[in-house]
């Protein structure tokens, strides 16, 4: 065991009990209350008076329709970054969560951002990665997921000595910026990210 | 926050986006304080010069950074030359120069036809690397020259402000560096009277700093957002003629000691936050020198007993962003903001008096400035325009006022909204009355 580590012995998950697709018994959490069974029969959100409109996903979809990106699916685009100090996944250490994923679709009508935030645990109260952990989760997530999604990170409450602060780092876009154009840190968020493809 | 909200008055269209655009982030663009042109600072290490006349690059300059250029200022009053400082991640600043010569218009026709000219006359066309401001131990966030030319200062993620003075031509000499705040230092503006320079901050709060017996010091600390303040500014000098108060005070006399008040308070201070508010502030004036001193310019043959001032809040804004508001600016032709942000708007607002109908009681706090704020205000701000997917799905990382310069000009004075995005794009919207 290398005693440098922060946390020597994290819990470890059962891959067989991460919740994937092909489970149904993983309930789904719904910011809005809904069921999600008549999600399919409400139009899309309509851009009337949008001149930009043809362009606002050109990068990722291929009719131009926004597609519906749940939970799961952010939760499979992070659940695989391995931790930066371990050989583990994320989701394995339970340091992301299905749910602790929230999607919130756009806040009016004339919008077309919606919201993803997602609450990490850290394995030990103290632990200095957290923000590195954090960091890696956005930047997996901005380079996955089309622009018209802005991403919070954060620290689940309680969970962490100093998570107002990490917050705050990882709510700061120019910061998180700056942080990308660093060298060493990209080094260590590309290892993490390594195992994501 | 009880704002009225009326039906938008005036409407936001695009007139252009500059081309071509960059290819990663664009952080903040500058119009130039006399020609009809633009700096734009962008990730890719380059700051693009465009035109507003042709709405076309006329410049990328590039060659001087490792890092991002997040933000460019150009120096004023500078005949015959365009003088431009550039803010880096790498925590340099650099100064770059321009000689400008022939006519304005000179500017358009330029690279039309004529880009075969020989090499040693297209060295001189550029913008040519002068000099580089070390003194930073991590990113510049934000530059700002004063009014007068006289001082740069510099703000950056080490928590600190300088201030350069320019002695000569490239010598430049650090007269202050300010450590007050406790964060990231995002944002530095100049008062357009005084040499008194704003700081807003990571650490939520805003300061203000004068030269006090050769020494720069802080003169105020602003608290009340509640989150990082982004961007700080403040508005233009002589604004009673040009915004809501220009019609005076139409014989009313609440409103007419509001004016005066505005009048001795000297140019307000807008700022925009992470708390997704846009804020205006205002000094309570001094009046142990006698009414006047502190805008006329005078000075007092007694010297103040305190450089100390007294900022309240006096306005938020009608709150329309619902994420954080990266940059807001104030016309300088009419008085009204501007914000932008993370969610991709534009909000435009305009002060104006309070109806006076279900008007307020005003006895006695008029005379007591301490106890004044925005609950008394007989003014209120109101949105007149707002424009959702500015830059499509993307942020807008800075929005400001510049003047109108081309061929579809409205009038002299007309201006234009100059918005900066994640895209890479600059865009160029007018602003109208609806029906006008």
């Amino acid at each position: 065991m290398e005693d440098d580590k922060q946390n020597a012995n994290p819990t470890i998950l059962n891959p067989s009990d991460l919740p994937s697709r092909h489970r149904e018994a993983v309930a789904k959490k719904r910011e809005d209350g809904g069921t999600g069974l008549f999600d399919d029969l409400i139009p899309a959100y309509n851009y009337l008076n949008d001149p930009f409109e043809q362009s606002y996903s050109s990068s990722d979809s291929d009719d131009g329709s926004v597609e519906d990106i749940d939970e799961q699916e952010i939760y499979d685009l992070i659940s695989s970054i391995s931790d930066p100090e371990h050989p583990l996944s994320l989701g394995s250490l339970a340091v992301v969560n299905l749910p602790d994923i929230f999607i919130q679709p756009p806040q009016s009508p004339h919008s077309s951002i919606s919201t993803v935030l997602v609450e990490i645990t850290p394995t030990i109260t103290h632990c200095s990665l957290a923000t590195v952990i954090g960091l890696g989760v956005r930047v997996r997530l901005e380079q996955a997921l089309p622009p018209r999604f802005r991403i919070d990170v954060r620290i689940k409450k309680g969970t962490h000595s100093t998570d107002e602060a990490v917050n705050k780092q990882l709510g700061d876009k120019e910061r998180v910026a700056a942080a990308l154009e660093n060298g060493t840190l990209m080094g260590v968020i590309r290892k993490m990210l390594v195992t994501c493809e | 926050m009880e704002t009225p909200l009326t039906t938008p008055s005036h409407k936001i269209e695009a007139l252009a986006t500059l081309s071509p655009p960059s290819n990663s982030r664009t952080w903040q663009t500058a119009p130039h304080p006399s020609l009809p042109l633009v700096a734009t600072a962008c990730s890719d290490r380059t700051v693009r010069v465009y035109s507003l006349t042709s709405f076309t690059l006329l410049h990328s300059v590039a060659g001087g950074h490792k890092r991002s250029v997040r933000a460019v200022s150009w120096k004023p009053h500078t005949a015959g030359q365009s003088v431009l400082a550039t803010g880096s991640f790498d925590a340099s600043a650099g100064i770059w120069r321009r000689e400008e010569r022939g006519l304005e218009e000179d500017y358009t026709n330029r690279r039309v036809g004529g880009d075969e000219d020989d090499e040693e006359e297209d060295d001189a066309d550029d913008y040519q690397f002068s000099c580089i401001l070390d003194g930073h131990e991590s990113e510049i966030k934000s530059l700002s020259w004063s009014p007068s030319g006289q001082y740069l200062a510099t703000c950056s993620r080490d928590k600190s402000v300088w201030i350069w003075e320019e002695l000569e031509d490239d010598n430049f000499e650090t007269v202050a560096v300010l450590q007050e705040h406790d964060g990231d230092v995002k944002c530095v503006a100049w008062h357009p009277e005084e040499d008194l320079l704003a700081s807003a901050s990571y650490d939520d709060t805003v300061r203000l700093y004068r030269e006090d017996a050769d020494d720069w010091v802080q003169v105020s600390l602003i608290s009340g957002h509640p989150q990082t303040v982004w961007w700080v500014q403040f508005e233009g000098s002589g604004m009673s003629k040009k915004d809501f108060r220009q019609a005076g005070s139409n014989g009313n006399e609440e409103r007419s000691r509001h004016i005066d008040l505005l009048e001795r308070s000297g140019p307000r201070l807008a700022t925009c936050s992470d708390d997704c508010t846009v804020r205006v502030w205002r000094r309570i004036p001094k009046d142990t020198t006698g009414q006047g001193s502190l805008n006329a310019g005078i000075p007092s043959i007694i010297r103040s007993f305190s450089v100390d001032e007294a900022w309240i809040q006096e306005a938020i804004l009608p709150k329309r962003h619902d994420r954080a508001v990266y940059s807001v600016s104030w016309s300088q032709r009419t008085g009204m903001i501007v914000s932008a942000g993370s969610d991709g708007k534009i909000v435009v607002y305009r002060e104006r008096w309070k109806d006076q109908t279900n008007g307020i009681t005003t006895t006695g706090e008029v005379d007591n400035p301490t106890t004044q704020d925005a609950e008394f205000s007989p003014t209120e701000w109101v949105v007149v325009a707002e424009l959702f997917s500015a830059h499509d799905v993307f942020e807008i990382n800075h929005v400001c006022w510049a003047k109108r310069s081309d061929k579809g000009r409205r009038s002299e004075d007309e201006e234009v909204i100059v918005s900066t995005g994640d895209d890479g794009e600059v865009r160029v919207w007018t602003v109208s009355e609806e029906g006008v």
